[in-house]
């Protein structure tokens, strides 16, 4: 094991030396994410964009005109410009490589994730700029309490009683009443 | 350390099982990913860069996060059979056979906690709960999560959460496993219609080997279907709530059983003792299937001189990786399965069915 601890890689390394590809985007200036590749006939053309950029968007959306010049399959040659992961890849179910292609494929992920059913269904038809994430945030040390434990007995507890199970009731009271003893003698500390 | 040393080590690990008196709700499993901010994820980064996260994660867990004697396993220095008992014995759904140079594991001498470094994620946290308390369990994670956190910084999207290779890991990137053996429900033909009947978008139930067809042993796993889009306390909840509606129709299960007579189970208890005790060979999914059947003569009455946590024991020491690891000296794959029966006969060498 090495004495010092290594550096974690940073997103300049990566740019230091990229080949013909300038460090801001080509169209607006900011920090380059995507590598855009076209194909028109016998000629490719290669712009490096921000994932915000407008003419990302246009490019990809086809407005001006520029649809047609798109590959039919829907290969646009779009690719994440820190991992290098392409549209493609994604597309046909790789990982994604880095933190960065969530920014730069965030649509195809979403449609991926609703068509998978990998989201509740409450959030399937919601805004595509809806918040996804519900639960906690880095370094939040929120603990659970045996409440959690509490409602399930109780949600048994009626679903047993409704079948009219009084044996298995009575057992479940029987924790339920240990639980809440235990709870209240911890609040009381 | 020697590869000897390493897989004495693995060998080592505590048994959670032998202190498991519960013979419905066998474990729960809770894990959380983890990569960290600055690096790319796994599947893009070279062998040098893997070999820097396990040694820069490793590091911040074995001196900061509180954890009993960990130890460090390199993937490399380890025998595929030592990757077969650590998944064996986290009751993990995921092979770790494929793991090669630049991924790692890392255990704690409770045999309760393992972290694997760079198989899917950066970091991968398991814990196992035994004692029904998965509150308790989530806390402890949760202090072992922060604290590497607060030193390397993970990825995090306020839109996606946590972010994972698998996007469909992403959000909390938080799955809790729990495993229940229902052998009267199976024994009495309602385990079919009492998981449709639990069936909810929440919630994936499988066997133990992941296939919803495929139950061996009688034990039903159920897990989280998201991890994105949902708290970490709902996914506990649902699990929680899941289990102990299933572990309340099992108990009703056990004293139908216990009251009426019931020749043909009685029938089914007392063949898979002979085959336990007087089997000459024995495969596992056999062996699974008879434990099982004696588990629930036990807890029954049917049955004494053996205890659920050593039968809970034996459940997992008669697994492949287990048995090898539990006989010295190298065991011809022909011969496992008389070995295997010779390791049963003599767990069982108390027992005597009193029906």
């Amino acid at each position: 094991m090495n004495d010092k601890p290594p550096q974690p890689e940073q997103p300049e390394d990566i740019l230091k030396n990229p080949p013909e590809r300038p460090l801001e985007c080509s169209e607006c200036r900011r920090v380059i994410r995507v590598r855009y590749t076209e194909v028109i006939g016998n000629t490719c053309n290669s712009l490096s964009m921000c994932s915000e950029c407008p003419e990302l968007e246009k490019r990809l959306q086809g407005t001006k005109g520029t649809q047609s010049s798109l590959p039919a399959d829907g290969a646009t040659g779009l690719a994440c410009g820190n991992c290098g992961t392409t549209l493609e890849a994604i597309r046909i179910g790789t990982l994604v490589g880095c933190s960065t292609c969530y920014e730069v494929f965030e649509s195809v992920i979403i449609d991926e994730l609703q068509r998978a059913q990998s989201i509740p269904s409450r959030l399937i038809s919601g805004k595509r700029s809806q918040i996804l994430h519900m639960g906690r945030s880095p370094g939040e040390a929120k603990e659970m309490s045996i409440s959690v434990r509490l409602v399930a007995l109780n949600e048994a507890l009626n679903e047993t009683l409704a079948k009219e199970d009084y044996e298995q009731a009575a057992l479940l009271r029987d924790q339920i009443r240990d639980l809440t003893e235990k709870k209240g003698s911890e609040n009381v500390q | 350390m020697s590869n000897n040393d390493l897989a004495g080590e693995i060998a080592k690990l505590g048994t959670p099982w032998n202190e498991n008196e519960n013979p419905i709700w066998i474990a729960t499993s809770l894990s959380l990913q983890r990569n960290i901010e600055k690096f790319k994820f796994p599947g893009k980064m070279g062998l040098d860069r893997r070999q820097q996260v396990v040694a820069l994660a490793s590091g911040e867990l074995i001196e900061k996060s509180g954890l009993d004697k960990p130890i460090l396993f390199k993937s490399e220095e380890i025998s595929p059979l030592d990757k077969e008992y650590l998944m064996e014995h986290f009751l993990s759904m995921q092979s770790f056979l494929h793991a090669h140079g630049g991924e790692g594991f890392l255990i704690d001498s409770t045999g309760l906690f393992l972290t694997t470094f760079n198989i899917d994620s950066h970091v991968h946290f398991t814990l196992i709960d035994t004692q029904n308390e998965l509150e308790k369990a989530w806390n402890r994670l949760i202090k072992i999560e922060v604290s590497l956190g607060d030193a390397l910084g993970y990825a995090f999207s306020p839109k996606f959460g946590f972010l994972t290779p698998d996007p469909h890991q992403c959000g909390t990137a938080f799955t809790a496993t729990a495993f229940l053996q229902l052998s009267a429900l199976a024994q009495i033909g309602e385990l079919e219609a009492t998981i449709k009947k639990l069936q909810d978008e929440q919630l994936v139930i499988t066997g133990i080997q992941g296939s919803p067809t495929e139950i061996i042993g009688d034990i039903i796993v159920l897990q989280n279907n998201y991890t994105l889009g949902i708290t970490e306390e709902n996914i506990l909840s649902s699990i929680r709530s899941a289990a102990t509606k299933l572990q309340v129709q099992e108990n009703a299960a056990r004293l139908r059983l216990r009251e009426q007579e019931k020749p043909e189970i009685k029938d089914h208890v007392s063949r898979a003792v002979g085959v336990l005790i007087h089997s000459y060979q024995v495969e596992t999914i056999e062996a699974l299937n008879a434990i099982s059947l004696v588990k629930l003569g036990a807890d029954l009455g049917w049955i004494k001189g053996i205890t659920t946590p050593e039968l809970n024991q034996l459940f997992f020491s008669c697994r492949r990786a287990h048995l090898l690891g539990h006989l010295s000296g190298a065991v011809n794959p022909e011969e496992l399965p008389h070995k295997r029966a010779e390791h049963i006969h003599k767990a069982l060498q108390q027992v005597t069915l009193t029906i």
